[in-house]
């Protein structure tokens, strides 16, 4: 099964972030809650985590470039 | 990182019960035959000479008060005199405990702390370093205003006290060039630090002091000399625990709490209140230390009569604070005799109690001591009180003369005191602080990928594609900081929130916590604080996260930044910029543009950028100046793009008080403040589709400010509009509006008109566009009062009947 990383809602103004680190890469095997991606708004920036344990699958969207809210990342995928 | 300190609920939510630091009460038991032994002969007679200097200055001062004359010189003085007569064991037994690089920071009543700590700084000082001090005050007049009589530490004794006389007098060569007096004396060199006719300001002035010397990595120590009344205050709680914050040990690399001790000269009275029965809650002063920290703020009651008593808990406290336990807090016990001012006629007190406290006189009880002692015998403590007087009538005859000490002359030069309100002065960075690289930052990564441009083919960019005002603001900050060790930046959720509008988001990755740290929701305390850091040398930058929350640190930014360089006739500077952000959608106390209130109190810069560009360059000029800046940001626009022109990357500046043209335009001006600029725009478009041309221009600064392109552009149009978001009542704008009325009146062709937010509440988020001028409004009033066969009523909210509304109270 694999369960894509999505650009969150972030309060009723902003609409789209940028991705600035990716913490992991391709092919990792990650714990679910722990910190990905870094992505920023205009006003902040923060951590998403994996939504569930499993291996990183391909980055769709990478550093600077910036993405829609609903935008997928990167997924993971579960056995 | 707070991240690195878990609130741990099992630890929380663990029962127990709390114990307090215990608070020593007069403790001190040393026999007066011991102190002889340690201190000497002569440092004793020093002590009980040095409390008579002072009480012979006062009862100079309340001779003159009272009668007019004093040791036959007639003389009318009209300024304060807030006497400490019966107070002088506090004041030179803490001197007697401090060094002469310790600052101490005092009250309404501190003549006596400043004698105090000037004299004990001639005993510690040789007569070679004492020489140079008198060398450059004021290129040696005031050295030899005193030049006649005995030489050495005597003649450094005749200078402090007239040139502390004089300041009293407002001479203009007094320690602050007349421009302090009584209440705001001070003489940095001995360490003397300014007084503050505020109850309880020198509390977080003193804190900032002592922020200054814990990052400065100094071995010495910062006092806020206060009263028991100050008790009362909230911004010396708000000191208190600003200086007791607990980051200081956990989060900083240097760890310790401020060098900093809280000296409560505890008379028991306010003015007419009593403090410890009547309007205060604690039954000892020194109880408020229990709520500082863990440690009670080492806090003790100590006898304030008797000089070697407070000179052991000062000494104490002193080695706590240079080994970073601080803050600690005395609570020093002591009587005064005179009244609080001349007109006080004691209605509050009792005749009884007066008369019990007079057993307690700390001259005449350490007399005793020294003659009971055998160190002097009755006739050589005659012979001192004769020879204090002596000096005391010699100083004052020469401080009222005024061929020696001459009167300010504002008759003759009426803009002098003007001139002392601004030191206009810049810094010149040096190069890049080793090992401080934001290059690892995200956010600087990301900054440095967008354009510089924010107008792309298809119109504006996204703020995260283009620069915006929160990067220009961003990019001076980051370059400062990176270029200048001095500046701190503080200010509440600024560290790792990044501020709570993301100006300073990423700057934690890389800046330790004594550059930029979380402070207390403590408004009062972030801006004394600033002050305090600034006038001992530091560079602030601090924040109020809403403007709105101006008044919670109403004194500290109108009476505290904005007065003490012209107090002190220019010794002083005070490099602090206070950003202030401008709300909006959070209703009647987050939305408010209270530039208008800023723009008003003498002493202050006050700039309102509206792009990026000059947000950029103005936040740099600002940093680099030594004036106090208040800084305005609208919370709107915070994600604009610059929509006039590149922004560089490199550093620039751009000079406050310099009005900007952003559109050219022929048949009306309109001068706009802050987020205006807008509306103002969007309706110059419209009104070209009228075939009516407006010239648009942003003043950027309020203060100061140049009339000058201002002038030519109505000299072109005839007409001029001004638009601010703030109340029309008392604003800015209409003092513009008046002020061009007047330099250009032969070019207007109608009244300028102002159009502001209404006299009454910002309401809430949906109601805002019924408060702040909008475009039709701008256009409503250019058709209808400008240009009537233009007139297309865009049936903008505003034509409301202004006098109607007046009556009203609106
Ligand atoms: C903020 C403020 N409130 C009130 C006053 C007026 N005032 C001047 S001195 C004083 C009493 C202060 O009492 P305390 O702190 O005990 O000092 P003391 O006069 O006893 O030395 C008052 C109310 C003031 N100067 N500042
Ligand atoms: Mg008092």
């Amino acid at each position: 099964m694999s369960t894509p990383l999505l650009v969150p809602q972030l309060g009723n103004e902003i609409t789209e972030a940028e991705v600035t680190e990716w913490l992991h890469a391709p092919g990792d095997t990650v714990e679910a809650g722990e910190p990905l991606v870094m992505i920023t708004t205009t006003k902040m920036a923060m951590e998403l985590e994996a939504p569930v344990a499993g291996v990183m699958g391909a980055i769709v969207l990478g550093e600077g470039e910036i993405a829609e809210v609903g935008a997928t990342l990167t997924v993971i995928e579960t056995a | 990182m707070p991240k690195s300190i878990v609130v741990d609920p099992e630890q929380t939510q663990s029962a127990g019960r709390l114990a307090f630091a215990a608070v020593d009460l007069h403790a001190y038991a040393t026999p007066f035959a011991d102190e002889v032994e340690a201190r000497g002969g002569a440092q004793l007679r020093a002590v009980l000479r040095h409390m008579m200097i002072i009480r012979e200055f006062e009862s100079m001062l309340a001779s003159f008060k009272a009668t007019g004359a004093y040791a036959g010189i007639a003389y009318l003085y009209k300024g304060p005199a807030h006497l400490s007569i019966g107070q002088e064991a506090a004041a030179v037994g803490a001197a007697l405990g401090y060094r002469a690089e310790d600052h101490i920071y005092g009250s309404h009543r501190s003549h006596g702390e400043f004698i105090a700590k000037g004299l004990a700084a001639i005993d510690h000082l040789d007569v070679e370093a004492l020489e140079a001090i008198m060398a450059a005050e004021q290129g040696g007049a005031v050295r030899d205003a005193v030049a006649h009589g005995p030489g050495g530490k005597a003649h450094a004794e005749r200078f402090l006290l007239f040139g502390f006389l004089s300041e009293i007098f407002m001479r203009s060569n007094g320690f602050n060039g007349g421009m302090g007096g009584s209440m705001h004396a001070f003489f940095p060199p001995f360490g003397a630090y300014p007084n503050n006719a505020i109850v309880g300001a020198s509390a977080g002035i003193a804190t900032g002091a002592a922020l200054h010397k814990k990052r400065a990595g100094s071995s010495s120590i910062c006092v806020a000399h206060a009263g028991d009344g100050s008790t009362g205050c909230g911004p010396v709680w708000e000191a208190m625990n600003f200086a007791a914050m607990a980051q200081f040990d956990r989060l900083w690399a240097d760890k310790g709490g401020l060098p900093i001790l809280f000296f409560f000269t505890n008379n028991f009275y306010a003015m007419g209140g009593q403090t410890i029965g009547e309007t205060m809650g604690w039954d000892r002063l020194s109880r408020i230390g229990a709520a500082v920290n863990a440690a009670s703020a080492h806090a003790e009651t100590v006898d304030g009569t008797n000089p070697l008593a407070v000179a052991d808990a000062v000494a104490r406290k002193r080695a706590l604070l240079v080994a970073g336990k601080g803050p600690a807090l005395l609570d020093v016990e002591c009587y005064r005799y005179s009244g609080h001012s001349t007109t006080d006629v004691n209605a509050y007190r009792s005749r009884e109690e007066m008369k019990a406290w007079e057993a307690q006189d700390p001259i005449a009880l350490f007399a005793a001591e020294m003659t009971g002692a055998g160190v002097m015998d009755a006739a050589e403590v005659e012979a001192m009180r004769a020879d204090v007087a002596a000096l005391i009538e010699g100083v004052t005859r020469l401080a009222v003369d005024p061929a020696v000490a001459p009167p300010v002359d504002v008759a003759g030069d009426p803009t002098l005191i003007g001139r002392k309100m601004f030191s206009d002065q810049d810094i010149t960075l040096g190069g890049p602080i080793e090992g401080l690289s934001p290059e690892g930052s995200a956010t600087f990564r990301q900054i440095k990928r967008k354009a510089r441009f924010g107008i792309g083919p298809d119109g504006p960019l996204s703020p995260l594609r283009a620069v915006t005002i929160r990067d220009g603001l961003y990019e001076a900050i980051l370059h400062h900081m990176t270029h200048d060790a001095r500046l701190v930046a503080y200010g509440e959720e600024c560290r790792d929130w990044g501020g709570a509008f993301g100006v300073y988001k990423g700057l934690a990755d890389f800046l330790p916590h004594d550059r930029l740290f979380n402070a207390p929701i403590s408004e009062a305390a972030i801006v004394a604080t600033a002050v305090g850091h600034a006038l001992e040398g530091g560079r602030s930058l601090v924040e109020l996260m809403y403007g709105d929350f101006i008044g919670r640190a109403g004194d500290e930014i109108f009476n505290q930044m904005s007065k003490w360089q012209a107090m002190s006739a220019g010794v002083l500077k005070m490099p602090v910029v206070l950003r202030c952000s401008v709300g909006s959608k959070y209703g009647a106390q987050h939305s408010q543009d209270w530039t208008s209130l800023v723009a008003h109190i003498p002493g202050l810069k006050v700039v309102y950028p509206a792009t990026a560009y000059d947000a950029k360059g103005l936040m740099a000029s600002a940093l680099s100046s030594n004036d106090p800046v208040v800084f305005f940001e609208s919370q709107r626009l915070y994600d604009k793009v610059e929509q006039f022109r590149e922004v560089p990357e490199a550093y620039y500046k751009i000079a406050m008080g310099t009005p900007d043209v952003k559109r050219e335009g022929s048949d009306l001006t309109v001068l706009t403040i802050g987020p205006s600029l807008y509306p103002a725009l969007a309706a110059a478009e419209e009104l070209e589709t009228l075939g009516l041309s407006a010239e648009v221009i942003d003043v950027r600064s309020l203060v100061p400010f140049d009339y000058a392109p201002v002038l030519a552009s109505i000299k072109k149009t005839g007409h001029l509009v001004v638009m601010t978001e703030a109340n029309e009542r008392g604003s800015f704008a209409m003092t513009l509006a008046a002020n061009i009325s007047r330099f250009g009146f032969s070019d207007l062709k109608a009244a300028p008109r102002v159009i502001g937010a209404p006299n009454w509440i910002v309401p809430g988020a949906d109601m805002e566009d019924t408060f702040f001028p909008q475009v039709n409004d701008v256009i409503d009033v250019v058709t209808s009062e400008f240009y009537p066969s233009k007139r297309v009523n865009k049936r903008g909210i505003r034509n409301w009947d202004d006098r109607d509304l007046a009556k009203h109270g609106l």
